[in-house]
Parts: structure tokens; C-alpha cells; sequence
């Protein structure tokens, strides 16, 4: 009879490890992931919370992605921004998504936004920072509307109005000369798409168009692409060539089908059998 | 069980053994790992040890406080029916899952990335005669 081990393996395999910090030594650079530069904004008004982020994806100095979704699914009335490397942001999302789901069905109860904080970020701790994924929760539960931001190595913090990113200065910038406590929806909504906006515009990581996703104790409104400052305009000439710009000589047309013959099988007529 | 509260695992102290990189000739095989530096080999263990001993270590400080709590039976039952649960009648190859040790170990409600990236990488087994010697410990 064997042994297991009762703990679970960490699902990392570190068998290159030694000959990854020989190439590092030797000058080889590490493939660069995908990050998402970002602005991500969340603030608390009269009814709930609103979240809010732009839609570049960059990859170095090359946009990846002009449209992704920042704004990630985590249950019904809560949502997670994130910013960082986007395949940490969204691997992350999703599995907690995932464990969310079980711990409600588990408990009979609606899910709530601490608990989610809390298995973020001991997940975050235990990878060190490794695991790029700076995040703004944001959702309402019994207890009432809830805003954090997680930090990559683990820290939180609990406030009614932030920004994460790289434009989250300028978003931040907004946000404290205008925000005010139990705001109006219309003046909220309008205060996100500025504090997004300020940073799709003086950040080079962030970009596109704005997303918001408005959270009340009723319902989720995700309001996609809400305002699009950044788009492409018709071109101003056209760049097509009439039919005729080039002269010809001769024409040849040749048939791909030499000879034809058709011969009809199950000539007696018989209609398909479906009784 | 160690008689520690740790909830984060110990930095290690640094080994380096050629039988981390040897071939199949017993010597450091340069093709795969690069020309044989000790100072290479010792770095970047860190963060392996962290994420292998993570759940270990938490483990083990949850059943330390079990002892100081209700005394030196309670973490050795639950040893005990681990151990019971554990031994497995299958052949070592195979995938194999075991829900009961995952109810007692608390995951049967979670989802580890362990649980669906595992596996992928790794076929059938090449050769059955060194898993089962593994297996009987011959």
C-alpha cells in the first residue's frame, strides 16, 4: 500500500529553475507578459458602489488588446477591477469566482465582499508579490456596500473612494477634488468617467474607452465602453483605384472542369428512410 | 509536528548536489542546466520552499495549538485517520483522487489551480517496473 502526501502539491513546476537563473545570469531577458497598465477606479455613493476602468491592454510599448474587459465577474452583486499582468488578474478572478460559488452554495448564504477579500488576499501573500495582480473589489452585500483595494503582495485596504495603476494618480487626482459622501448616481457616474478619462489621457499604459459597472443592493449594471473618447475617425480620402486604372492585353478563361459526367446512384428513386 | 507556530515557512539553508543536475552518467549535465555554477544552483529556492511547505506549515501550527488546547491525542487522531485514509490500493501510475482525504483536509469545497492544471504534462507512466518499486519501496 503507498503513502500520499495529504497536502496538495503547489502546481508549479520548478525543474527549470536552475538552468532559468544560468540564462539570467548570461544576459537572456525574460519573456514579458502582457500587462494591463491600467486605470482602475472604484467610489462609494448614496446606493451602492461604482467601479470603473479603461480598455488598453499593453504588451511593452505594443498595445495588445485596444477593448478588454477589466471589470471581472466575481458573484452577482460583486466585481473586481484589476490592473497588472492581465493573465494573473483574470486566472485570479475566475478561481476565486469559482471558490465563491461553492462557499456560498456551502453556506446558504449571500456571498460577501470581505470574504472574498480575505481568500484574495492569503492567496496574494502565499505567491510573495509573484502573482502581479493589483486589484479594486467592489460589491454589495447584507451587510451593506463595501470598497477594497489588494495589493500584489497581499495588503488591503478599506476607503470609499480609489484608484490603482498606472494612471491611477490622475484618477486619484479627480477623485479628491470632487468626490463628496452620499453622492447622487447621475453625479457619481459622471465623477468615474472623469477620474478614468484623466487617465486614459496622461497615462501612456491606459487607453480606449471607459467601463463602469454600477453595484446597488437591488441589481449590477455593467455599463460596457460608456464613454469612447478615443475613436478612429473615417479617413479623409479615398485610397481605392477605379476599375480600368490598369490597361490589359489579353484574356484567357479556362474551365477547371474538363469533362462531366453525372451518374445518379440509388437511381430507383428511393426517398431517405426515416420512420 | 514540530513543536512550532509558524505561519509562514522557514527560509532554508542553501544546498547545492550534483545529483540535482546530473544526467544519466552521473555527472552535471551541461546541456540541460548550463555550465555547472554552485552559485546558480544555490539561488532562487526560496520562493519554491514557500509555496511547497505553505500548507504544511499552516498544518502544523493548527495542530500545535490543537495539542495546547485539548492535549496530545486530538492532532494525533487526526494524524492517525490521515494516515488510514492515505494508503492506496491503485497502481501508483494512474491519475489517481482521493475525496476522502480531501474532506479531511478541508478542500473538498475549493478549487486549487493543483486540481485542473496537474497532469497535462505528464502521460501514461514510462515505466511501470520503477513506479511499483517506488510503490512496495524495494
Amino acid at each position: 500500500m503507498s503513502q500520499q502526501s495529504a497536502f496538495s502539491s503547489p502546481g508549479f513546476d520548478f525543474s527549470n529553475s536552475v538552468r532559468n537563473n544560468f540564462l539570467q545570469e548570461k544576459g537572456m531577458p525574460l519573456p514579458k507578459a502582457t500587462s494591463t497598465g491600467t486605470t482602475i477606479v472604484g467610489c462609494l455613493f448614496k446606493d451602492g458602489i461604482i467601479l470603473g476602468a479603461d480598455t488598453r491592454a499593453t504588451e511593452g510599448e505594443i498595445i495588445a488588446d485596444k477593448n478588454c474587459e477589466k471589470i471581472h465577474y466575481i458573484t452577482e452583486s460583486i466585481r473586481c477591477c484589476g490592473a497588472g499582468t492581465a493573465a494573473d488578474t483574470e486566472f485570479t478572478t475566475a478561481t476565486i469566482s469559482s471558490n465563491m460559488e461553492l462557499h456560498s452554495l456551502s453556506t446558504g448564504r449571500k456571498p460577501r465582499v470581505v470574504t472574498v477579500m480575505t481568500m484574495l488576499k492569503q492567496y496574494l501573500f502565499q505567491y510573495q508579490g509573484h502573482i502581479g495582480a493589483a486589484l479594486v473589489l467592489g460589491g454589495v452585500d447584507s451587510t451593506g456596500p463595501h470598497l477594497f483595494t489588494i495589493h500584489p503582495h497581499g495588503s488591503t485596504d478599506k476607503l470609499p473612494y480609489v484608484t490603482m495603476g498606472s494612471g491611477s494618480l490622475a484618477a486619484m487626482a479627480v477623485f479628491e477634488s470632487s468626490w463628496k459622501p452620499n453622492m447622487e448616481r447621475s453625479d457619481a457616474l459622471a465623477l468615474v468617467s472623469a477620474a478614468v478619462s484623466a487617465g486614459i489621457f496622461n497615462d501612456l499604459g491606459s487607453g480606449s474607452n471607459v467601463d463602469a459597472c454600477i453595484i446597488t443592493a437591488t441589481q449590477t449594471e455593467m455599463l460596457r465602453n460608456f464613454v469612447k473618447p478615443n475613436e478612429r475617425v473615417e479617413k479623409e480620402r479615398h485610397y481605392t483605384f477605379r476599375r480600368g486604372t490598369t490597361a490589359w492585353k489579353s484574356e484567357n478563361i479556362r474551365d477547371l472542369i474538363v469533362n462531366e459526367d453525372i451518374t445518379l446512384v440509388g437511381a430507383t428513386g428511393d426517398a431517405m428512410d426515416t420512420s | 509536528m514540530e513543536p512550532s507556530y509558524r505561519i509562514v515557512p522557514p527560509s532554508q539553508i542553501k544546498t547545492a548536489s550534483i545529483s540535482d543536475t546530473a544526467g544519466s552518467l552521473g555527472l552535471h549535465d551541461t546541456l540541460r542546466y548550463g555550465i555547472r555554477s554552485i552559485a546558480t544552483q544555490t539561488r532562487g529556492g526560496e520562493f519554491e520552499n514557500r509555496i511547497t511547505k505553505w500548507e504544511e506549515t499552516q498544518d502544523n501550527a493548527r495542530l500545535n495549538m490543537l495539542a495546547n488546547l485539548y492535549g496530545p491525542s486530538a492532532p494525533m487522531r487526526l494524524l492517525m485517520e490521515r494516515q488510514i485514509v492515505s494508503t492506496s490500493p491503485h497502481m501508483p501510475g494512474m491519475p489517481q483522487s482521493n475525496i476522502h482525504l480531501d474532506i479531511l483536509m478541508g478542500r473538498d469545497e475549493t478549487l486549487d489551480p493543483t486540481d485542473f492544471f496537474l497532469g497535462m504534462e505528464s502521460g501514461p507512466p514510462l515505466s511501470v517496473h520503477n513506479e511499483m518499486e517506488k510503490k512496495l519501496r524495494l
